[in-house]
């Protein structure tokens, strides 16, 4: 069927003679027949109700099992079968935290300035860390990713550095920086460091060398060619690293707290812990956990902003000619 | 006057400290006087790329001298426009952001840039892709950006690395017709265009150089008389055309059989 509102800039093929052209078409595709989805359906879609709804299903069964002290103790289902077990058995009742009381501890500490001060120092450190070890990272990365014979003279003193569990570390950084916010924020340096030195270093060889000769032939400086052509290239494994880095960030903060500290979460997980106040220490980790997705999130919207290119490049949309 | 390119009894060893030394391009002899459109034909690995790396001041020749304008050259130059056979886009560029590169780089305000770049989209026939990553792009518009590029910075010398050496035959003509006018437009452009490709040579170009196999010497050096301006999808039926691109055959023959 040929549709009649199309304004197609072709003449009729109707008054003429097809019987020796018969390669000629006069049919065309009608593109009305096409309607476009509408917006709430493109939506519901991109939600996928199904997937949320076996999401929070499964959100509340492990709450439940959770609550009801039912992934301690086991309780089978079958137990009417005589098929019987305890899952774990030797953790005591006392021991196992769970959720409502992780519940009751968010309200208590909700308007316990001492809490939040505690979160604020942990939260500095966690921050400095990560601005300090990745940045630093970062630059030379990029340095010994660009200039190869400073990275062949560095590399075995790297390679060492990196090779030191960071963590045995700690009592000499506490007592070089004593035992307030500096320490901390060495440890999470250094563990942040080699997270993003290395993977920068790695990336900064894997730019397109024709990127790097076209910038040069326009009379590209040093500094030019870092802002145009490296610094661009590398900014997808650099992301994938801060996004590891901001989570190990948290991690060496709070092993630092644990080790010694006046404030912080980590030292008062660790002073809830023995004081055998599981509910409150669950409810420590589920903030600091909530930390780190916070500095997740942050970094991954900082990525789709700057690696817009990539979601194109993704979709594979070709305009031909 | 001075020519706009000159060099004089050029020859290129690679890898010279180390092992294997080898011996790239054999004392040549080229004189460009300005506005002279050049086409430089050969084998592959004759050296024609490492000629125009020498013209872009990227790697100095072993001996002799090369020099533009009289000068020698030490050293990239901002009159120089270097085009690669792969279109070497940024691809987190747009179209239009990668056209600016190299103006970017020179230090032109971002108006100018904006006015230089819309300029060469729509005489290169790329107007409504100036939002697009290269990605987005086909072939033929990828090389068409990596021309404007090149020219944007209004250039007296255009490098050519076989621009058009990955389209496919209709869309080289299409191209090879925008790139041609752009250039007969540019009035006192000189332009060296590699390629191994005979036939775009002689439809293109005012002479062409033929070079040998390793190491590069120059076989032929043949000046095409055919009028401009050029149609060159016309070009390619003319009996002129034939006769001059036969007489060249000849010459490359022996080195590619």
């Amino acid at each position: 069927m040929k549709s009649s509102d199309t304004t197609s800039p072709e003449p009729s093929n109707d008054e003429r003679d097809n019987s020796q052209d018969s390669t000629i078409q006069s049919e065309r595709f009608d593109m009305s027949s096409i309607t476009e989805v509408p917006r709430w359906k493109r939506i519901l879609i991109a939600i996928d109700i199904p997937i949320q709804l076996v999401r929070i299903a499964l959100l509340v069964l492990i709450i439940w099992a959770w609550e009801s002290r039912w992934i301690f103790k086991g309780g089978s289902p079958f137990s009417f079968l005589g098929w019987d077990y305890e899952l774990f058995p030797e953790i005591m009742p006392l021991f196992q935290g769970v959720p409502s009381e992780a519940l009751d501890f968010f309200q208590d500490v909700w308007n316990d300035s001492l809490f939040w001060g505690d979160f604020w120092v942990t939260l500095q450190e966690a921050l400095l860390g990560f601005v300090i070890g990745s940045g630093s990272g970062f630059i030379v990365g990029l340095l010994l990713g660009s200039f190869r014979k400073a990275a062949k003279v560095m590399s075995p003193f790297l390679i060492f550095a990196n090779a030191v569990p960071k963590i045995a570390l700690a009592p000499i950084l506490i007592l070089w920086y004593g035992v307030d916010i500096a320490s901390k924020v060495a440890l999470a340096t250094i563990i942040v460091f080699f997270i993003v030195q290395i993977p920068v270093q790695a990336a900064v060889s894997g730019v397109d060398p024709d990127l790097d000769v076209v910038a040069t032939s326009m009379g590209a400086t040093q500094f030019q060619k870092f802002r145009f052509v490296v610094i661009p290239g590398i900014l997808g494994p650099l992301f994938g690293a801060l996004r590891l880095s901001s989570i190990y960030s948290i991690l060496a903060v709070v092993l630092g707290e644990f080790i010694v500290s006046k404030r912080g979460l980590g030292q008062r997980l660790l002073y809830e812990t023995n004081n055998f106040g599981m509910g409150k220490a669950i409810g420590l980790i589920t903030i600091l956990a909530g930390l780190a997705l916070v500095f997740n999130a942050i970094i991954g919207m900082m990525e789709r902003r700057f690696l817009r290119w990539q979601d194109t490049e993704a979709r594979g949309k070709v305009v031909s000619l | 006057m001075t020519n706009a390119v000159d060099i004089e009894n050029v020859s290129l060893v690679f890898g010279g400290e180390g092992n294997n030394p080898v011996l790239a391009v054999d004392t040549i002899n080229i004189a460009i006087p300005k506005g002279q459109f050049v086409a430089i034909v050969g084998p592959s690995g004759c050296g024609k790329t490492t000629v125009l790396n020498m013209l872009a001041g990227l790697i100095p020749p072993t001996a002799g001298s090369v020099k533009r304008n009289g000068k020698e050259v030490n050293g990239p130059s901002r009159d120089v426009g270097y085009m690669l056979a792969r279109s070497a886009l940024s691809p987190w560029r747009t179209a239009l952001r990668n056209i600016e590169m190299g103006l970017q780089i020179h230090g032109i305000d971002k108006a100018t840039r904006r006015e230089r770049a819309h300029e060469l989209i729509s005489l290169l026939h790329l107007d409504g892709f100036e939002d697009s990553y290269p990605s987005q792009l086909s072939q033929g518009m990828r090389q068409r950006v990596a021309i404007a590029r090149t020219l944007a910075i209004d250039p007296d010398l255009w490098l050519m690395d076989e621009p058009f050496g990955a389209l496919d035959a209709q869309t080289r003509l299409t191209v090879q017709g925008e790139f041609i006018n752009l250039w007969e437009r540019s009035g006192e452009s000189s332009v060296i265009f590699v390629t191994h490709d005979l036939e775009e040579a002689v439809l293109l170009a005012d002479r062409v150089i033929v070079m040998t196999a390793r190491p590069g010497r120059i076989k032929s050096d043949t000046i095409i008389d055919l009028p401009r301006p050029r149609v060159i999808d016309e070009l390619r039926f003319d009996d002129k055309f034939k006769e001059a691109e036969h007489r060249i055959w000849k010459e490359l023959r022996d080195e590619i059989i």
